[in-house]
């Protein structure tokens, strides 16, 4: 439903993004990767706010290059950037309201009721009528997302949208996406490798505008097993070391010395060793050289 | 499956947006401190005599126009912060862009009560305060000083916030434009037939015409028709220019086009503006005929 084709973009004389071939479809595909990987431009990218340097992108069978059509993809689409500012004196309904006329809510009755729809979803309908400036960074976070969930779209992109919010309401919005995902196509990136573990089915790994993964969550974890164990020191030949709550040491590496405790790997684990280039056992559509 | 045909724009987006951004406007504390001057002065006009067409008109225009500049202007601005997640959104720019320049028509309407207060309620001593002007000149001067300043100001705001992110240029703007006029009549209070500063007396959004002096009116140089045409001139070129900024390839080309024939048409009402009217400035007394001066 969603195919870019040897997208790049270029910022200057850098590419931000370069040979980025991808198919979407309905489900969770979380994007993962360190600052600066392009997580934010393809996401914009998806969103029509940027158009690509080279490459073709189709979303829903339109070209976002052709101004009708793009309207169209726009039609079907909410999408939450990285960072939102705020109007001063709205109230968190006033502002959601208003992205809902700019998305076509022209009847009021119905548009009111979607607010309120979108606002409950968020857990934020019992501060409907505050001004925004007196609402806490991760409900500013949230209403941010709300104006996304606008019309139930069939696009939903979103530049981290769990930051700054609370573990009560993380687990919220994760329904919240899972949900959606049903009938949607959901792009997040993120920083959070627990939310891609507990919402995604499907992870891009991204890196110096290139895709490094493109597979399965639970495929990527795997290629972590045997690496990962436990220790009272760290390990100096460790790709990574720390400290653990336990007081013992979690040590990621290409192999694992024998006779160690070896733990089952996260996400996270797997994610550091792909970064740290000792991924192996390429999927078919997994680790790409 | 997905169903991909395009759905058609949703009808009456921009009468609700407008309603919005009006209803956000009204409520601005500038512009309400404007209407409410407005008011106070109109309410002082109804107790006095006033001395000559030109007086008291600078008040609906200081505080309707240039007021509501900074106000429009701001209100503009203030979705720039959002301007990510709304410039994504299926309604185009230039739909809400339309919907801001529509909101003008409430600082229009209050300017047209304005005028028509200021007509009601005036009291004049003769033809003679109203300088050496025809039925139709008299009637050009107040509306380019009461009802197209009020129109103008919240366009200008509206043209001037979509391409400037920074709070303190509408108020700049508001002082610099208020300098201007002061400077290019006070020169004319001097140099009262003097072409340059005829010249950059009509190159503003707002003139004086006629000024009390010794027990007479001196009415000068231009042409208070040809001015506000120049006036809605540059009204129009303020529409443009909001509607250039996020306009696709195709509009852009024929806002550009549009843009270059109102410029023009601004020229020829501003020549119009300098050649028109009095040739010479003249002074009117009661019972007398204008003299030059």
């Amino acid at each position: 439903m969603i195919r870019l084709s040897d997208v790049g973009r270029k910022y200057g004389r850098t590419w931000a993004l370069s040979g980025v071939d991808v198919d979407l479809s309905t489900g969770v595909v979380g994007l993962l990767g360190p600052n600066g990987a392009g997580k934010t431009t393809l996401l914009r990218l998806l969103a029509t706010a940027l158009a690509p340097t080279r490459g073709q992108i189709s979303v829903f069978d339109l070209d976002p290059q052709i101004p009708e059509q793009r309207t169209a993809i726009r039609r079907r689409l909410g999408y939450l950037p990285q960072e939102v500012g705020f109007p001063r004196g709205f109230t968190a309904f006033a502002f959601v309201d208003y992205v809902a006329v700019l998305k076509e809510w022209t009847h009021s009755a119905a548009r009111h009721a979607e607010v309120r729809r979108v606002l409950d979803l968020v857990g934020l309908s019992s501060i409907a009528t505050k001004r925004i400036r007196t609402l806490s960074g991760g409900q500013r976070r949230r209403l941010a997302l709300a104006q996304a969930l606008l019309g139930t779209p069939e696009l939903l992109v979103l530049d981290e949208p769990t930051t700054g919010v609370d573990p009560e309401q993380r687990a919220a919005l994760r329904a919240v996406l899972a949900e959606a995902a049903r009938t949607s196509i959901v792009v997040l990136a993120t920083h959070q490798t627990e939310d891609v573990a507990a919402l995604c089915e499907r992870v891009l790994v991204l890196d110096s505008g290139q895709i490094r993964y493109d597979g399965p969550v639970r495929e990527l974890t795997r290629h972590a097993a045997g690496r990962v164990w436990l220790a009272d020191q760290p390990d100096p030949a460790a790709r990574a070391s720390w400290r653990t709550g336990t007081g013992r040491y979690r040590n990621i590496a290409e192999s694992a010395p024998p006779d160690v405790e070896l733990v089952e790997p996260s996400l996270e684990d797997a994610y550091l060793l792909l970064r740290a280039g000792t991924g192996t056992t390429p999927h078919s559509q997994g680790i790409r050289a | 499956m997905i169903v991909t045909a395009i759905r058609p724009r949703m009808p009456g987006t921009l009468p609700t947006l407008t309603w919005h951004e009006t209803r956000r406007y009204v409520r601005s504390p500038v512009l309400l401190l404007a209407l409410a001057l407005t008011a106070y002065a109109i309410y002082d006009l109804s107790r006095g005599v006033v001395a000559d067409v030109d007086e008291l008109p600078t008040y609906p225009a200081s505080f309707l126009g240039g007021f509501g500049m900074v106000a429009a202007c701001w209100l503009t601005q203030s979705m720039q912060r959002s301007a990510e997640a709304l410039n994504v959104a299926p309604t185009p720019a230039r739909v809400r862009t339309s919907a801001l320049c529509l909101m003008a028509a409430v600082p229009f309407a209050c300017g047209v009560l304005s005028l028509l207060a200021v007509v009601m309620f005036r009291r004049v001593d003769g033809d003679w305060t109203e300088g050496a002007f025809t039925t139709t000149d008299r009637f050009a001067v107040l509306l380019s000083q009461v009802a197209i300043p009020a129109l103008g100001g919240p366009l200008l705001g509206i043209a001037v916030g979509r391409w400037v992110r920074a709070g303190w240029i509408a108020p700049a703007l508001f002082l610099i434009i208020v300098g201007w006029v002061m400077l290019a009549n006070g020169l004319a209070d001097t140099y009262r037939n003097s072409l340059p500063v005829l010249l950059m007396r009509m190159f503003a959004p707002f003139t004086f015409f006629t000024t009390w002096t010794g027990g007479g009116v001196q009415t000068w140089r231009g042409s208070p028709v040809a001015f506000l045409g120049w006036q809605l001139c540059l009204c129009a070129l303020a529409v443009t220019v909001a509607l250039l900024r996020d306009t696709d390839r195709s509009r852009r080309r024929r806002l550009l086009g549009c843009l270059f024939v109102v410029g023009a048409l601004a020229v020829v009402t501003w020549a119009l503006a300098v050649t028109g009217g009095l040739h010479h400035a003249v002074i009117t007394y009661p019972g007398g005929l204008p003299q030059p001066i």
